[in-house]
């Protein structure tokens, strides 16, 4: 018996050395593994910034009084908003959007000031140009935060000092500033390796048939479950040297916290790896081909992984349907744990239950490859 | 070569039985019937030859006695157990006769992949590298990727990885498809050593003048059997008679063979035609042929007249 596993340990560690030899030997699984992930990182962490940041603002001011300026000066005030301009009426607003040359324009009506000193309830109007929901929704909150802390200026200049009955003290833990890189790289570390994790499995095992070496290793003594493994162990590293450094470039390019312990890190970037290794696998034993396994391979991890993970669309928002589909999903709880790890400083008291979620996949996913990998040519 | 490694008891037992055996194996793909109940048997220590023509059915003979394959019917045994079994692994070697070694990996690492595969100790794996490096005349090409190589040395290299631990039972799948002559009859000349040392050799070819150089060989065709004997009891045992026709007009002298019943085969032999005759009808056709100004000259028969002449018989 103990001969028998030592016999088994040599023929995974050949597997695994002569796999070793490939990708060292092949620069594309390399830079797909190690280069385009920081690439796809660095576009997506800048490009996909949700931060709401110098929103073009026109300003049809018809009162051209004091008050009316001091009104254009409190929403631009913070650089959110960026004015670009007056136009001479609303009408022009509209050309305005179709130009692009401003997403939001305030319109004064005059009669502003003098409709404020007799204290009566002033209409001020906001046009926002809603084509680009995400930008328009924040838009809409920030406007309404600084409308607001302008009445409520004025109210008390008024009045003198007022106290509203209830008064909420607003404390955001974790993310104070609300900066979308925070929760933006780890859904992208996730997004990124299992793209590319399912990807360079997807790859091996249909390599095999193509190269016509999968006769030999058949004929050989080597077991199925001896060419999974070996063939996973590499991978595996590469893949933890991946997500090391898709972290470590998240901490160091977006200033991204690391709250938590490396440990709980690397055990539910290694746990996840597993699972998409698996699928890889899975999805090569079945193809048998190079080219379908990375069609199947991409299609069966980049779209589920990109929405319905949760990374950029909350899982909470999803239709009923959508939402049980997303338990599947592989890159939900690395999300949701990273999230937690990373800005939250989650240990495992609180991770088991997305490490769990990830081992099951694995172990399924793992088996099923190997269940599926028949030993025949024909 | 040591070529009898030590066994295990259990393995004794089924000692007695023949290295190969193929009992009534079929298989089809889609329309295409690759085995047709084919029998046949190999003893230990033999070198049989698996002849025939391309689509004949032999690589799939071979890939089915090598477990490599599921079988619509029939049984393929290798060294008395189930050719699928994972102990018969051990003992076979198998060549297969398209690219199967690792393209990227140089000659050195494809050798030591195989080793580990077979869980050789590192000392064993040295001494027999190192010789099989030396028949081969691979040594020099040590560090060469397999890619690199040329068909002749790289059929020598899959031969080097499938000789590795050194089995009793070596399956060759046209294993000089592609290869120069004189690589040819270096490989020739390996085969028979290890023959010669014990080892059961099953070849497959196209080559009809290399069915000579076997022990036995079996002629196949659509996926069966036409033909089986060592060379010269099949040649002594050949029916017909084989004739070189000299002279006349080409077309109108394979118009007139093509119209006669009695002519089996022919086939061009640089200037001349080469066919084979039903026997005692020669005198008739040297008749009808002499107004065309051809004639008929008697000539051994060879193996290749013999299985083209049997195989055009049963495709008839």
């Amino acid at each position: 018996m103990k001969g028998r596993i030592r016999r088994s340990l040599v023929r995974i560690y050949a597997m695994a050395a002569k796999e070793g030899r490939h990708i060292v030997r092949d620069p594309r699984t390399l830079y797909m593994s190690l280069g385009m992930p920081v690439l796809l990182l660095f576009l997506f962490g800048y490009g996909v910034a949700f931060d709401i940041d110098r929103i073009p603002l026109a300003v049809v001011d018809q009162d051209r009084t004091e008050s009316s300026r001091a009104l254009v000066h409190a929403l631009t005030a913070s650089r959110e908003l960026v004015s670009v301009g007056e136009l001479p009426d609303p009408a022009a607003v509209l050309g305005a959007f179709r130009q692009e040359r401003a997403v939001a324009a305030l319109v004064v009506d005059e009669g502003y000031e003098r409709a404020l000193l007799a204290r009566e309830v002033v209409p001020v109007q906001l046009l926002v140009d809603g084509a680009d929901a995400l930008v328009a929704n924040q838009l809409l909150a920030k406007a309404d935060a600084l409308v607001r802390a302008e009445s409520q200026r004025l109210a008390s200049a008024e009045v003198g000092e007022t106290t509203p009955p209830v008064r909420v003290k607003v404390w955001t833990r974790y993310n104070p500033d609300g900066r979308s890189a925070f929760y933006m790289v780890p859904g992208l570390a996730a997004y990124l390796l299992a793209i590319t994790a399912v990807l360079l499995t997807a790859l091996t095992i249909a390599g095999e048939w193509e190269r016509g070496s999968m006769e030999q290793l058949f004929a050989s003594p080597i077991g199925r479950l001896e060419i999974v493994l070996g063939k996973l162990l590499p991978y595996l590293g590469l893949g933890l040297l991946e997500f090391l450094l898709v972290v470590a470039f998240g901490m160091i390019a977006f200033d991204l916290p690391m709250r938590g312990s490396g440990f709980a890190l690397a055990l539910l970037g290694l746990v996840f790896l597993l699972g998409m290794l698996g699928q890889g696998l899975l999805v090569s034993v079945i193809a048998k081909n190079q080219t379908v396994a990375t069609q199947a391979g991409t299609m069966s991890s980049l779209l589920p992984s990109l929405l319905l993970s949760g990374m950029i669309f909350p899982i909470e928002n999803m239709p009923v349907v959508l939402q049980h589909f997303s338990r599947v999903i592989p890159a939900r709880y690395l999300v949701h744990g990273l999230r937690g790890v990373l800005l939250k400083g989650n240990g495992l008291d609180v991770l088991w239950p997305d490490l769990l979620a990830l081992a099951v996949f694995a172990l399924v996913v793992i088996g099923l490859a190997t269940a599926r990998f028949q030993r025949r040519l024909a | 070569m040591e070529l009898h490694p030590e066994r295990g008891e259990a393995v004794r037992e089924a000692d007695a039985a023949p290295a190969l055996s193929a009992r009534g194996l079929s298989r089809r793909f889609g329309a295409v019937t690759a085995l047709d109940g084919l029998t046949f048997e190999v003893a230990r220590g033999e070198l049989y030859g698996l002849v025939g023509p391309d689509g004949a059915g032999k690589t799939t003979a071979i890939r089915a006695l090598a477990g490599l394959i599921r079988l619509d019917g029939g049984e393929a045994r290798v060294l008395g157990l189930a050719a699928d079994d994972h102990a018969v692994r051990e003992r076979v070697g198998l060549m297969p006769q398209q690219f199967s070694l690792y393209r990227d990996l140089s000659v050195g690492e494809n050798l030591r992949f195989f080793s580990r595969v077979f869980v050789l100790p590192r000392e064993v794996y040295r001494r027999r590298a190192e010789r099989l490096l030396e028949i081969t005349r691979l040594g020099p090409f040590l560090d060469r990727r397999a890619d690199a190589l040329s068909g002749g040395m790289y059929k020598k290299l899959a031969l080097a990885c499938a000789l590795l631990h050194e089995p009793e039972v070596l399956l060759l799948d046209e294993p000089t498809n592609g290869v120069d002559p004189v690589s040819r009859r270096e490989l020739w000349a390996l085969l028979h050593e290890f023959v010669h040392g014990g080892m059961t050799v099953l070849v497959s070819t196209p080559y009809m003048d290399e069915a000579e150089r076997c022990g036995r060989v079996g002629l196949m065709n659509r996926g069966r059997l036409l033909l089986e004997g060592a060379p010269p009891a099949l040649i002594a045992g050949f029916r017909d008679e084989a004739y070189e026709v000299r002279g006349g007009e080409r077309d109108r002298v394979e118009a007139e063979l093509a119209r006669t019943a009695s002519v089996r085969a022919a086939s061009p032999a640089g200037e001349r035609l080469r066919i084979v005759v039903a026997r005692g009808a020669a005198p008739e056709l040297a008749r009808s042929l002499a107004p065309l100004g051809a004639t008929l000259a008697p000539v051994t028969p060879d193996f290749e007249d013999l299985f083209l002449s049997r195989i055009r018989e049963e495709d008839a």
